[in-house]
């Protein structure tokens, strides 16, 4: 969103409160379902905002930018991690207000590096491995297109991610590589964790939310080897802050049906 | 100072890195070259260092690279570093696990916020790049180079930047500036907070992280650059600025010394910043080019001819008088 439209969006936001109908959009269940759905449905039931899921065929289109999921709260559209939290802190609810500011800028760090590194180790082993590609993600990507608009837009797809491997140093790395700073990445959030509950003291932040969705997403989709998801396994704190979030704040509200989630596996 | 941190190699050759050469002060003028001879000073590195302006005189095409034993070649910082590490130069032996990782989150932190407004300030904003980038590459970079390199390194840098920002029609233009920029402030302000009114990021001695912003900030801090919105905002963070300066008269004091007009030659070739030598080199060229030009004009249309057909009706100027003797005298010979 550009500058003006998100100063608009802000202050429209904080002249009414959340409504009872909101609603989060997502694409229909067994396409390619996106990494930011947990993170956005733990980040709203942390701030105790009733969301109900709505799957929609043309979510993507629906979107303001073309990513989803994404909510839909009164009179506005709003996509994307960083603009629903504004949004959200333009309603009144924050879950970042009571950290000071070095911890904010700790925060602000920890979730450029699950974006840097888990995000594009995932994208890479999605797109860039070929087995993986071949046998999941492409079948997957293309599977609501017809024959011969699948295959050309899945190859597209995965042409216009290997040059960002490219650009960003990727490129050059093999999946053991990629296994290797994912796994390093987690070593790093073990330890920022530690024994807390939390990241930032005992309330969860939009930082947790967002390991909550990656990590969940790692854990729960199948990919042909089960290396990464061991990993994490292998970090026995993070395995149970994943648990404890989805306990805590997944378990209560489960509704068949309704909750996308219930389809998956569960953490076990 | 720093002996207590790395085991006394007994390697006998020290591990060569090529790198950009230095300029308005600061050691080297890329931001990678920049972090790696940083963390290299940090950690005590013994590195023989060959500054040059010719990416394609490195072992791996490209700047900066560390020539190691038996390993290859290796050009990203990251990998440089870690390489480093594993020679027992390390800087970050002192920090706790969980310095280590607040380390590797604030550098994700400045390679997702803070570079890209940096190859935006570099590289795309049009006047910037016209006055102070290209000049300083097509100055340095030897010939024949310096004629595309500078627009190839454009073309790869917003390259980079669109397919970093997820738009493939990224144009450079006041919104991009805007949103960029913005990142970038919002990026140096949390580096300032952390680093608060400490010496260095972790205490008292530095770290990697320590040489990655330092690397990211001090071309923004000593390249004076006509449309500097965002060097403004560095240079109104005392303790950014502080802290830039600090490492460079602690660690770099030669380099801080040198004015634009001094010159390191490495190379047979001197790399003045003044025109001379291009100017002489174009001078003679343009001459031999207009001789050859002059010699042929003169063969075609028969003034001047080696091969004599009519010896003589065709020779009547001077020139040909000469000449015509000569070829006299071929003839005779060929006969």
């Amino acid at each position: 969103m550009s500058l003006a439209a998100e100063a608009f969006v802000s202050q429209i936001a904080a002249a009414e409160p959340w409504p009872e109908n909101a609603a989060l959009f997502q694409p229909l269940k067994g396409e390619e379902v996106t990494i930011l759905l947990p993170t956005l449905q733990a980040y709203l039931r942390m701030c105790n905002l009733p969301v109900q899921v709505c799957c929609r065929a043309n979510a993507e289109h629906m979107s303001p930018s073309g990513k989803v999921p994404f909510i839909h709260v009164g009179n506005q559209v709003v996509s994307e991690l960083g603009p629903i939290v504004q949004f959200t802190k333009a309603k009144g609810h924050s879950l970042s207000d009571g950290l000071d500011d070095v911890q904010r800028a700790e925060m602000k760090a920890y979730m450029e590096l699950v974006n840097n590194m888990l995000l594009t180790a995932e994208l890479y082993i999605q797109w860039c491995d070929e087995a993986t590609a071949a046998q999941i993600t492409r079948p997957r990507y293309s599977s609501p297109y017809p024959w011969p608009l699948n295959h050309i837009l899945a190859y597209q797809k995965q042409w216009e991610v290997r040059r960002k491997m490219s650009a960003i140093g990727w490129a050059g790395k093999s999946l053991e590589q990629v296994y290797e700073d994912v796994s390093q990445c987690c070593q790093a959030l073990s330890q920022r964790l530690g024994t807390q509950q939390y990241f930032f003291n005992k309330q969860p932040t939009e930082l947790d939310a967002l390991v909550f969705g990656h990590l969940f997403t790692i854990l729960t989709t199948q990919l042909t080897s089960d290396e990464l998801s061991d990993k994490i396994k292998s970090y026995s704190n993070l395995l149970s802050f994943c648990r404890r979030i989805e306990h805590n704040y997944f378990q209560e509200h489960e509704r068949p049906g309704l909750d996308p989630l219930s389809i998956r596996p569960s953490l076990m | 100072m720093l002996l207590g941190k790395h085991v006394i190699n007994t390697m006998a050759a020290p591990l060569e890195l090529y790198c950009w050469k230095g300029g308005w002060g600061l050691p080297s003028v890329n931001i990678e070259s920049l972090t790696v001879l940083a963390y290299a000073k940090f950690a005590g590195a013994p590195l023989k260092i060959h500054k040059i302006a010719n990416p394609w005189r490195s072992p791996t095409g490209s700047l900066p690279a560390l020539k190691t034993h038996g390993e290859g070649s290796l050009s990203q910082p990251n990998k440089i570093i870690i390489h480093l590490r594993k020679q027992k130069y390390n800087a970050d032996y002192d920090l706790s696990a969980k310095e280590g990782a607040d380390s590797l989150a604030f550098i994700s932190l400045l390679e997702e916020k803070l570079l890209p407004a940096l190859i935006y300030t570099l590289w795309v904003d049009p006047k910037n790049y016209v006055d102070v980038t290209r000049r300083w590459y097509g100055e340095n970079v030897p010939f024949p180079l310096n004629f595309f390199l500078p627009s190839r390194m454009q073309g790869q840098q917003l390259e980079r930047l669109r397919l970093v920002r997820g738009n493939s029609r990224l144009e450079p233009g006041e919104e991009l500036e805007k949103e960029l920029y913005r990142d970038a402030l919002e990026c140096m302000n949390l580096l300032s907070q952390r680093l608060a009114s400490q010496k260095f990021f972790f205490g008292d001695s530095p770290s990697s992280l320590d040489a990655y912003v330092f690397g990211h900030l001090a071309l923004l801090l000593k390249v004076k650059l006509p449309n500097g919105k965002l060097q403004q905002h560095l240079k109104s963070i005392d303790n950014l600025s502080q802290f830039c300066s600090d490492i460079l008269t602690l660690y770099f004091p030669n380099d801080g010394r040198e004015t634009p007009g001094s010159k390191i030659s490495t190379q047979p070739h001197s790399n003045d910043f003044d025109n001379e030598p291009n100017k002489r080199r174009n001078q003679v060229l343009s001459v031999l080019v207009a001789l050859g030009a002059m010699l042929s004009y003169a063969l075609l249309t028969g003034i001047l001819s080696i091969q004599q057909v009519h010896p003589q009706g065709a020779l009547g100027s001077s020139k040909g008088h000469g000449a015509g003797t000569h070829d006299e005298d071929e003839e005779e010979e060929v006969e």
